[in-house]
């Protein structure tokens, strides 16, 4: 926040900080589709807490479906952090390994992402098939399209794991070796 | 292949370099391809029931609450309240930097945020006036870590979910702990600037400390009109929307500094401990109240940066719910596979004093909270640990109190803690020289960590009041 030349005191002993310009360029598709589930998801629980206690008469569907809702934000929004390479990690020993080793290793981090998130999205596919068909709690509704939203979320992770994975091959370093270097889209 | 093995391959893909949730989840499958016995598809399941809960809507929406009050207009009111109490004092904007940051806690639930966001402003007011960058950082790394002590906290839900306790509880028991905490640095600020004799920042004012203390007698009256409001018969709802309404009135008139953000907590505080809401809709309440302030009452969001704050609220969301959908395969297959068991076993026979454990617990968990994340570290060590507690009749909330204070002050401890990363990039200091101007600050810290791990009353008694 703030302009860096400037004062944050001012001159009248007061705090007078700015905030520092937004950028919304850096949002990829499926964070605009994130986006759009997590007002949703906000809509509905507004609602929820409104009916409780304003109304006094709770609407009975609405906690299932925003736990419905949380899942599809979480999994689709996973891949954000997928895209950006900045899932939480731990890059300790890459400050103790000569460069060569930590090349090998990245690599096989990157290979271990795709093939994890490549074969969770098949697993999605066969939850699914066996009981995606089972209904909602509350709602009728099959429980198979919340499996569905997670099965779009592994698939987005998976393509956005192949395309790191792919800038790291190229560029010849990951974020792993190079902490200070801010990984780019 | 054993459950220990599959323990084994977590740490070896942890220590690559994959994100830990990765780690967790790869792990549990590479175990249950290989043992054959469980059908894989288990695995998502399990990580979609980890995150199919009413209580972990919480997370998102107090992150949410958190980054919206985050913005430039809010914080000044907040620092100018804080610079009116407790500015004129002898090292003022140290003391400015800890009071501040305790209201931040009471927005936020995060440690790391707010040393990112806050600390670049109160590393640079300090340094403006004449502080050294060794003494900013230092205070403002260790008053960072009261954010998720001070309730509303991010750690806590995550970990009354993993232990199955009551997340109010957890809330109420890190209030004293919290206030201790900023008296402790408070004093270790007094005794900086009586070393080495800072003077005052901004010269006294009866008239601000005045306005400044109405401001906290204020938002004390707010619970207990609602309270009256509520026993006159009206419904709890309108009992809030009235109360809240005369305070906009009065808000007009007198302009307060901070107390629509000093009112976020004292709410949440008092919806849960008298049971009118679940700490879920109370951060669903607090994102509601913050979005009203930020829109419509100080105008300090544009849609554009309502954007930015959601998709940050997003982000972080999911990537610390994906660590606990990971977790919850993780953690089930630790179970089932008697994992914990043994390891219970194991502990149980070096010694079975309660106070030995909680010391070994304690360096267990200093040590792991300088390389992982907290909410990564909950998840992973409430199987292993709690059943331990449980064992040796060790408070759960009590542990969840000592558990979370353990990893913040990992946050700040050499080698790893992150916090320390963000700072020397923050302040432009080497890592070298930000490690030892944090040193000092752990005394407090430590002091505080003693005091709720071997007198639990500290952290218990207000819970128990209420529970």
């Amino acid at each position: 926040m703030g302009d860096a030349n400037e004062h944050v005191i001012g001159e009248g002993g007061q705090f007078h900080v700015t905030d520092e310009a937004v950028d919304l360029s850096i949002y990829g598709w499926e964070d605009w589709a994130t986006f759009v589930l997590f007002w949703m998801l906000a809509a509905i629980v507004f609602y929820q807490v409104f009916t409780r206690y304003v109304m006094d008469d709770p609407a009975g569907w609405t906690e299932e479906i925003a736990r419905y809702f949380l899942v599809a934000v979480v999994f689709i929004g996973a891949a954000m952090s997928v895209r950006k390479n900045n899932h939480i990690q731990v890059d300790y020993f890459y400050r103790l390994i000569p460069a060569k080793p930590a090349r090998v290793m990245s690599v096989l981090v990157d290979i271990f992402r795709c093939v994890f998130l490549g074969y969770s999205s098949w697993l999605c596919w066969l939850l699914i098939l066996r009981i995606g068909s089972s209904r909602m709690a509350i709602v009728d509704l099959p429980v198979g399209w919340v499996f569905g939203a997670m099965l779009v979320g592994f698939v987005v992770m998976f393509l956005r794991s192949l395309q790191v994975a792919w800038r790291h091959w190229k560029q010849g370093y990951s974020v792993l070796e190079r902490p200070d270097v801010e990984g780019s889209m | 292949m054993t459950g220990g093995g599959m323990m084994g391959a977590f740490v070896a893909l942890m220590a690559t370099g994959l994100p830990v949730a990765m780690a967790m989840a790869g792990a549990a499958l590479i175990y249950v391809v290989v043992s054959g016995n469980i059908p894989d598809f288990v695995v998502v399941h399990r990580m979609y029931g980890g995150v199919d809960s009413f209580p972990l809507l919480a997370v998102p929406f107090f992150i949410w609450a958190g980054n919206l009050m985050n913005s430039a207009g809010i914080t000044n009111r907040i620092y100018n309240f804080a610079l009116a109490l407790v500015g004129w004092l002898k090292g003022g904007l140290g003391h400015v930097n800890v009071v501040g940051s305790m209201i931040f806690a009471g927005m936020s639930g995060t440690a790391i945020a707010d040393a990112a966001g806050l600390g670049t402003i109160e590393i640079k007011a300090m340094t403006d006036h004449g502080y050294s960058k060794e003494f900013s950082v230092g205070v403002t790394a260790a008053s960072a870590t009261v954010g998720p002590i001070i309730p509303p906290s991010l750690p806590f839900v995550i970990y009354g979910m993993m232990a199955s306790v009551s997340i109010g509880q957890l809330f109420l028991a890190g209030v004293i702990p919290g206030i201790i905490m900023g008296v402790t640095m408070m004093l270790t600020v007094a005794y900086f600037a009586y070393t080495r004799n800072f003077g005052r920042d901004v010269p006294f004012s009866a008239r601000k400390l005045f306005k400044a203390s109405f401001e906290i007698v204020m938002v004390a009256c707010v619970p207990g009109t609602i309270w009256l409001l509520w026993t006159m018969g009206l419904p709890g709802g309108w009992a809030t929307i009235i109360a809240l309404g005369l305070l906009l009135v009065l808000d007009k008139l007198f302009n307060f500094a901070a107390v629509m953000a000093l009112l976020t907590p004292v709410l949440l505080i008092g919806g849960m401990t008298f049971g009118v809401f679940t700490p879920t809709e109370g951060a669903i309440a607090a994102s509601i109240w913050a979005l009203f302030l930020g829109l419509f009452w100080y105008r300090t969001l544009d849609w554009r940066r309502l954007i930015k704050v959601t998709m940050d609220t997003m982000e972080t969301t999911a990537t610390v719910l994906f660590i606990v959908a990971a977790a919850s395969i993780f953690g089930w297959l630790l179970t089932v596979t008697r994992v914990t068991d043994a390891v219970a076993e194991w502990v149980l026979a070096f010694s079975s004093n309660p106070n030995v454990f909680l010391l070994l617990a304690n360096m267990l968990l200093l040590f792991v909270g300088c390389f992982l994340e907290p909410t990564a570290a909950i998840t992973l060590l409430v199987p292993i640990l709690a059943p331990i507690c449980v064992r040796l009749h060790i408070d759960l909330v009590h542990f969840g109190l000592v558990m979370v204070l353990n990893l913040m002050i990992g946050l700040l401890h050499p080698p790893m803690g992150t916090v320390l990363f963000v700072l020397s990039r923050v302040a432009k200091l080497s890592f070298e020289r930000t490690t030892i101007a944090i040193l000092p600050w752990l005394i407090p810290l430590f002091i505080t960590l003693g005091l709720c791990t071997y007198v639990p009353s500290i952290v218990l008694w207000l819970p128990r009041q209420f529970f």
